[in-house]
């Protein structure tokens, strides 16, 4: 199998997992805040908060590097060209969109409910790592249809 | 009025015998670059315009071209 080829087959692959570690890490995430409401603060939720830093950290490099870490670099550089640098930039752009909406919305939030600082955090890191997620997952979808 | 680039990159390539994969390895980029830029998703560069266009053995003009 040729480096192309390699790189074609990654692509795809990662194409198809970004936006499901996307809805993963949303569903994740849900779960935590609800049983946050039903139960209060518990020692259990400092291991889910360290989890979640993990993957968060996790998914941010994957998403700033493109993953594949291990693969030559000849098959990275392949996958990291001109049009996925353009649908990275893209997805940040999203990204950071969706953080700042999230961030007006905590703001309002704020007015009428106390909001631990920890927690905003939690939420504005989740909506716009997804969000980028999802953007690019889309793009380099659209980037290997072909026709 | 919106400008868009035109391209000839398909025809071009299906004429010399070649496959997206092919070109692709001549041009050093993925697959997936020539798709975009054949289907028009994606506008190259200057500098993978003239990769292209090295790799054909043919002006970039040729190649490209704008299209309101």
């Amino acid at each position: 199998m040729t480096d192309i080829e390699t790189a074609d087959r990654l692509t795809r692959r990662r194409a198809r997992m970004f936006p499901v570690l996307a809805l993963m890490f949303i569903i994740q995430q849900a779960s935590f805040f609800i049983g946050r409401i039903e139960e209060g603060a518990r020692t259990v939720d400092h291991v889910k908060i360290s989890a979640w830093l993990v993957l968060s950290i996790a998914l941010l490099l994957a998403l700033t590097t493109g993953g594949s870490w291990f693969k030559s670099a000849k098959v990275r550089e392949l996958m990291n060209d001109e049009v996925t640098r353009a649908n990275r930039t893209e997805a940040f752009r999203v990204g950071f969109l969706g953080t700042m909406t999230a961030a007006i919305g905590l703001y309002f939030v704020s007015m009428f409910e106390a909001v631990d600082g920890r927690e905003a955090i939690h939420i504005l890191m989740t909506i716009g790592i997804a969000a980028a997620l999802l953007r690019f997952g889309f793009l380099e979808r659209r980037a290997l249809r072909d026709g | 009025m919106a400008e868009r680039l035109g391209n000839r990159l398909h025809e071009l390539r299906t004429e010399r015998g070649l496959t997206q994969a092919g070109l692709a390895e001549m041009v050093e980029v993925s697959r997936k670059t020539i798709n975009t830029v054949e289907n028009g998703i994606f506008v190259p560069s200057t500098l993978l315009a003239l990769k292209i266009a090295r790799a054909l053995g043919l002006p970039v003009e040729e190649i490209f071209s704008l299209e309101d």
